[in-house]
């Protein structure tokens, strides 16, 4: 069954000799900077001197650096809005968009396209939604008497972020949630139909437990893109001089690293970023477990 | 198919050894720097003439903006392959100079005696150590109040002059801001300053009531004293009550700079900004920074030259910086217009006075450093301004009062001075 084209006789060392740079790129890429950050997150570094070892001083540094425990708090309320958000937004999306209306690919595309649009792009023309007095949201509110609302403000651009993160998000939660959705045999509707049971009652009776996988899949991805967002946040919330009135974990780390020569905290803390995502991703696991074991 | 790719292969080959012959023959080094690409323009000029006048030696400039050009030279650095000459700014310099990554200029200096004799003292001053230079200026920037004349005019308002105080300044920035089409919103400001890094504005602001910024040799960030506190009380009415500057969340929706935008009726910045602003559709002017209860004070600032100590050309190096620090890269750099030069023959002549493409006062940038202070340069500047701007920025916002941001301010202020003392 294998009609795959396969290397025959001298081209495998020309496979090889091709395949190589990528290979060894990913090798020495990937693993090696994965395994560098974790030895440097023991060392103090500054990129420009020999790196000095200092045992486990970065991270106990960490508990008494209080710009660092405010990016991982903004990211932490971020990171709770954010999941939930995205995956019930994906999901609905997601259901409206496997029946069968006109204009289905048109929607698919449409809802899509962020994930494939320049995020610098994307943050300028949010930037011009949430303007405070030209913006079309405030114009929109104004247009029903409600006065102008500061939403890249300090006690609203933490939300207004999640906001335009779930929407680019949606997309590319879609695309999973719709896979999921047509695996699901037509026989289990049919038989819950003859049943007697309702739209509602299919969806939570057959619907979402055979979801269950994509549901984890997608509560992972989350998760990590969560603990990573970056670009929009940059966009819509920097200031002067390089910094951001929402600093997340990520900014952190790059303004560490890349700005005050302090290497070592910088991968401290993308060790601790990680450590976080692990600890998610291990939660989910064990939830799944248990929600199929009855199943 | 198989044989046309050998041929290829081959060709590549051959040329690839042409390439590296042809490169022997002459010694090539790196100049990088941040910027604009018209900068780098302006640069491939000064090298060219640079290699006319050293047929052995090749320059290769390199510009990129601000943010990638600093991580890329800390990972060139960190890799081993530092471009041989590159551009510093003089607050960062102790980073890279304490480090011991950058050549001491010190014999090179030394073997040409004169040579800084016709420099602006003022703009050495941040390079010098106690081992010798480790870089030398290239240009400087003082600080000036840039005027919007059509919005003067057209508020009846008379422009700013040498008498100017503060008190002044508040009062016709106030009548200058305006809602013009009357939708209910404010859409003229005036005055716009990015109030974040001591440059531009606060600094100056902070050294004008009789305050001060840093304490290096104790670690004290001084931004909270008394006199300090009068100018950011200052600086918050003018912001928070007069409402006369734009909030962040207001110039978001014009652009980055609020001048260039012609929504401020005045800013304050150094000769970086001439280009930006010279194509404007608004007549516009400079005058000086308005005088506090302690007189007039403006900031003064330097980009300069350093040499990577792990460069395989020095002698190359310093050949192509003394050039570009000499007579006829100063004049050269003159005309791009972006800063000043530092040496008097230059900024004093028609090179730098007379420049076409902005008939403004330039002698006015010269005229300042009388009234200038050097602004701040010491280890960990960079981690101190955000750490320091972080909090202030949580007073313009308005989720912090002014006296506790500034509090704030000093105390993240104090802790990044911590971090970096040896």
């Amino acid at each position: 069954m294998n009609f795959g084209l396969r290397p025959l006789g001298g081209e495998k060392l020309w496979v090889l000799l091709l395949l190589g740079p990528t290979l060894l790129g990913l090798v020495l890429g990937a693993f090696g900077s994965i395994f560098a950050t974790l030895g440097l997150s023991f060392f103090r570094w500054d990129l420009l001197t020999t790196p000095e070892w200092v045992g486990f001083d970065n991270y106990l540094g960490l508990a008494g650096d209080r710009m660092f425990l405010r990016s991982l708090s903004n990211t932490l309320i971020f990171s709770l809005l954010y999941v939930p958000l995205t995956i019930v937004c994906a999901m609905a999306v997601a259901l409206l968009l496997n029946r069968r209306i006109h204009g289905v690919g048109l929607f698919r595309t449409l809802y899509f396209l962020p994930v494939i649009s320049s995020p610098t792009a994307v943050g300028l023309l949010w930037t011009w939604i949430f303007a405070q007095d030209h913006g079309v949201l405030n114009a929109m509110l104004g247009g029903i008497g409600i006065p102008p609302v500061r939403w890249l403000g300090p006690n609203m651009a933490l939300y207004s972020v999640v906001v335009v993160n779930v929407w680019g998000a949606i997309g590319e939660g879609m695309i999973i949630f719709l896979a999921g959705l047509q695996a699901i045999p037509r026989e289990q509707y049919e038989a819950a139909h003859i049943d007697g049971a309702n739209a509602i009652q299919r969806l939570f009776y057959v619907t979402l437990p055979a979801m269950a996988p994509s549901l984890f899949f997608q509560a992972v991805l989350s998760t990590i893109h969560a603990f990573q967002a970056f670009d929009y946040i940059y966009i819509l919330t920097r200031v002067g001089n390089g910094n951001s009135s929402v600093p997340t974990l990520v900014f952190s780390i790059y303004r560490n690293g890349f700005r005050f020569f302090r290497m070592g905290d910088a991968t401290a803390q993308a060790i601790v970023l990680t450590a976080i995502i692990f600890l998610f991703t291990l939660v989910y696991f064990r939830i799944q477990r248990r929600w199929e074991v009855p199943a | 198919m198989r044989g046309k790719t050998r041929i290829s292969l081959a060709a590549l080959a051959a040329v690839t050894l042409l390439g590296a012959a042809a490169a022997q023959a002459e010694t090539e080094i790196t100049y990088q720097l941040w910027g604009s690409p018209q900068e780098g323009e302006v640069w491939q000029k000064v090298a060219q003439e640079f290699e006319a006048q050293h047929p052995d030696i090749k320059v290769k400039v390199e510009v990129n903006d601000w943010d990638s050009y600093w991580e890329k030279i800390r990972v060139l650095m960190a890799g081993g392959t530092p471009p041989d000459v590159f551009a510093m700014d003089a607050p960062l310099y102790p980073d890279w100079q304490s480090r011991g990554v950058l050549l001491n200029l010190q014999p090179y200096i030394d073997a040409e005696p004169g040579l800084l004799d016709d420099i602006y003292p003022i703009t050495l001053e941040a390079y010098k150590t106690k081992d010798g230079y480790f870089g030398l200026p290239r240009d400087f920037q003082t600080i000036v109040l840039y005027y919007n004349k059509d919005m003067f005019d057209a508020a009846g308002v008379a422009y700013p002059n040498d008498s100017w105080t503060y008190d002044d300044f508040r009062k016709a920035a106030k009548a200058l801001t305006k809602d013009t089409n009357g939708d209910g919103s404010i859409d003229q400001w005036g005055f716009w300053a990015e109030v974040v890094d001591p440059e531009p504005y606060w600094g100056a602001v902070v050294w004008s009531f009789g305050g001060d910024i840093v304490d290096i040799p104790h670690g004290k960030t001084l931004i909270g004293s008394d006199k300090a506190m009068q100018a950011w009380h200052f600086i918050a009415d003018m912001w928070l009550e007069d409402k006369s500057m734009p909030t962040q969340e207001q110039l978001q929706q014009y652009g980055t700079d609020g001048f260039q935008a012609g929504i401020a009726a005045m800013g304050v910045s150094g000769h970086w900004s001439v280009p930006d602003y010279a194509p404007a559709k608004f007549k516009w002017a400079v005058a000086p920074v308005p005088k506090g209860p302690a007189g007039r004070v403006t900031g003064v600032n330097s980009a300069g030259f350093v040499i990577a100590k792990a460069s395989k050309h020095p002698k190359e190096a310093w050949a192509f910086v003394k050039f570009a620090f000499g007579p006829t890269g100063q004049a050269e750099l003159a005309k791009i217009g972006l800063a000043v030069p530092i040496r008097k023959s230059v900024a004093e002549s028609p090179a730098y006075l007379e420049q076409t493409s902005a008939p403004i006062d330039h002698k006015l940038f010269i005229d300042a450093l009388q009234y200038a202070h050097p602004k701040p340069v010491f280890r960990g500047y960079e981690e101190w301004s955000a750490a320091v701007g972080d909090a202030l920025n949580s007073a313009w916002t308005g989720a912090l009062g002014v006296d506790d941001a500034i509090a704030e301010a000093v105390q993240n202020g104090d802790e990044a001075l911590a971090k970096n003392r040896q």
